[in-house]
């Protein structure tokens, strides 16, 4: 749904992003990390035909982007944008903001009115839908950006940071509108800073810092990081004897001791976790507990930025 | 065409929600419809006392106008009245160069202050479009507004003149030809002209200064100056139309192919 090959943009000869090259599948979630200034948002501008491409070439919903408006013009009537400040007309009404901007989408007036109905009260903004904008709270106009992005019935959405300024309820509401999305069978790329949001989502996640620094499934991402997996293990008694056992193994490179706990790590989690507790059990260890420690998305975004320094 | 609407009608409910800018539209009207009716009222009694007194200044003015096209043929007061009434015509060209421009203005940096104007260029809307509707926006309120205003102002002299003369006082065609078309061929050049330093603008205060201190000082001035020809000669005032036209069909071209989303949506900060 989403193809990006070499995608660069420089302004003023300064490159904002160079080369991104990813694929998202229809029906997918893509999540693009990056820190401030990474080019997310340019990354978005130029995936929508908002701005063009310095080189490179992608394609949007079967639709080439840069150079041919009209292509451009399919790209934007095919897909929704939540920007990252929510943006509307402070002196009407949020019914009033909703049917501006749905008929820019060229929607009739009927199916934009239920449409918007529908919207207002899953955002629950239905009592409050003839009151201007200007006095909403920022969630509320978040969540009626929400909407903006969504009543045209995109195949594409482009989410940048949808949980900023939400409450944790609101918020919790919008993940699972987005999860909700994703089984419609459309195509999701959410900007975040939120990790935690991103491992909640994600099929699939970018780091990005100018470059594409990482570009998988979590799993995958997972998988690579770091020098191994981990195992936790947890022992009645006699810890550091057993990792002095362990030490040298070449299924257990490296131990690491706390209290009655063993911290290994090993090469791959499958293979290797059962030679360990089979060495242990061997050397006469009484296991409590056995624990693959799965990194965090944090652990392998920071690695990951960490590594491009 | 719809599409070019739905600016209008942004633009009419947030005037319509914004007391703030009411009294703009309220004083041009009072003085437009104000100064025709005082002139039309008052100005027949000073004509015949400076006439009968032998006033040589009223004198001089009364051999003056009798020498201007299509006033020959009238008497002293009569004539001097209709002219008096087609020189404050001009009052009707100033009105929507005055109020478009305040619209305008705003019409760009106000969508970026507001961050509306991403939201919008993510929608399929061209940039013909999305100029065409800003123009239609700025332009249209205050032309239907002094259109209103030139009716009304018509409709009262006609009222307290009737029955003095042989026809009524107004319209003449000057009137028709230079409220019906000129005066929407200035606003569109103005709005265009704002525009365009409201697409480069990244501060509302930067192209509301422009405007009162470049854009309608310039736009006045050249009303000043070709006032006199416009409302003397016919065949001027529809020489100026032309010219205005074209001109405004320059300045459009212009907008649109000077219009760059890129750099309005990545150096706005």
């Amino acid at each position: 749904m989403i193809s990006a090959h070499g995608l660069s943009r420089s302004f003023d000869g300064r490159p904002a992003v160079e080369a991104l090259t990813f694929h998202v599948p229809e029906g997918k979630l893509f999540a693009l990390l990056g820190p401030n200034g990474a080019g997310k948002t340019t990354t978005v501008r130029m995936l929508l035909g908002l701005i063009g491409p310095t080189s490179g070439s992608a394609t949007v919903a079967g639709h080439a982007i840069g150079g041919d408006p009209i292509a451009a013009r399919a790209v934007r009537a095919a897909c929704g944008l939540l920007t990252e400040a929510p943006g509307f007309y402070d002196r009407l009404s949020a019914w009033d903001n909703l049917l501006f901007f749905g008929r820019l989408y060229g929607m009739s007036d009927a199916l934009l009115r239920t449409r918007v109905t529908h919207y207002l009260r899953l955002m629950d903004l239905w009592d409050r839908r003839d009151e201007a904008v200007g006095g909403y709270s920022k969630g509320m106009k978040q969540r009626l950006a929400i909407i903006r992005a969504l009543f045209h019935d995109p195949k594409v959405v482009f989410f940048d940071e949808p949980t900023s300024g939400l409450d944790p309820e609101a918020a919790l509401a919008v993940r699972d509108l987005i999860v909700k999305l994703k089984g419609e069978g459309r195509t999701i790329v959410v900007c975040t800073h939120n990790l935690d949001e991103a491992e909640r989502l994600a099929d699939l996640v970018g780091i990005l810092k100018r470059r594409l620094l990482a570009c998988d499934t979590l799993e995958r991402l997972r998988a690579g990081a770091g020098d191994g997996a981990r195992v936790h293990i947890a022992v009645r008694a006699g810890a550091a004897q057993h990792a002095q056992r362990l030490q040298g193994q070449p299924f257990a490179p490296h131990v690491d001791v706390t209290g009655e706990t063993l911290r290994v790590t090993v090469g791959d989690a499958a293979v290797d976790t059962p030679r360990v507790v089979a060495a242990l059990v061997q050397g006469g260890a009484e296991i409590l507990e056995v624990r693959p420690e799965t990194p965090s998305l944090e652990s392998i975004y920071l690695h990951t930025l960490r590594g491009d320094h | 065409m719809r599409v070019l609407m739905l600016f209008l009608q942004k633009e009419l409910k947030a005037i319509g929600s914004d007391k703030r800018v009411w009294p703009v539209y309220v004083v041009f009207p009072v003085l437009a419809i104000g100064l025709p009716t005082f002139l039309a009222t008052l100005s027949p009694l000073l004509i015949r006392q400076g006439m009968a007194s032998h006033d040589p200044g009223m004198l001089q003015i009364s051999r003056l106008v009798q020498t201007m096209p299509g006033f020959a043929a009238m008497g002293p007061e009569e004539g001097m009245t209709r002219y008096l009434l087609r020189s404050v015509a001009v009052l009707f060209l100033l009105m929507p160069v005055a109020l478009s421009s305040t619209s305008a203005a705003f019409s760009i940096v106000g969508e970026k202050q507001q961050r509306t104007l991403e939201p919008i260029l993510a929608t399929p809307v061209t940039d013909r479009q999305f100029l065409l509707g800003k123009l239609i926006a700025a332009g249209a309120p205050t032309v239907v507004m002094t259109w209103v205003t030139a009716l009304v102002t018509i409709t009262v002299v006609d009222v307290v003149t009737h029955g003095r003369y042989a026809t009524l006082l107004l319209p003449d065609r000057f009137w028709a030809l230079g409220i019906l078309v000129l005066a929407p061929l200035l606003a569109a050049a103005v709005v265009l002209v704002t525009m365009r330093f409201s697409a480069k603008a990244t501060d509302p205060q930067a192209t509301v200064q422009a405007t009162a201190l470049v854009i309608i000082p310039g736009f006045l001035i050249l009303i000043a100056v070709f006032g006199k020809v416009l409302t003397t000669y016919f065949a001027a005032l529809w020489i100026g139309c032309l010219i205005m036209a074209v001109i405004d069909l320059f300045l459009f071209r212009g907008s649109v192919r000077t219009f760059r989303r890129e750099e309005i949506l990545t150096r706005w900060k």
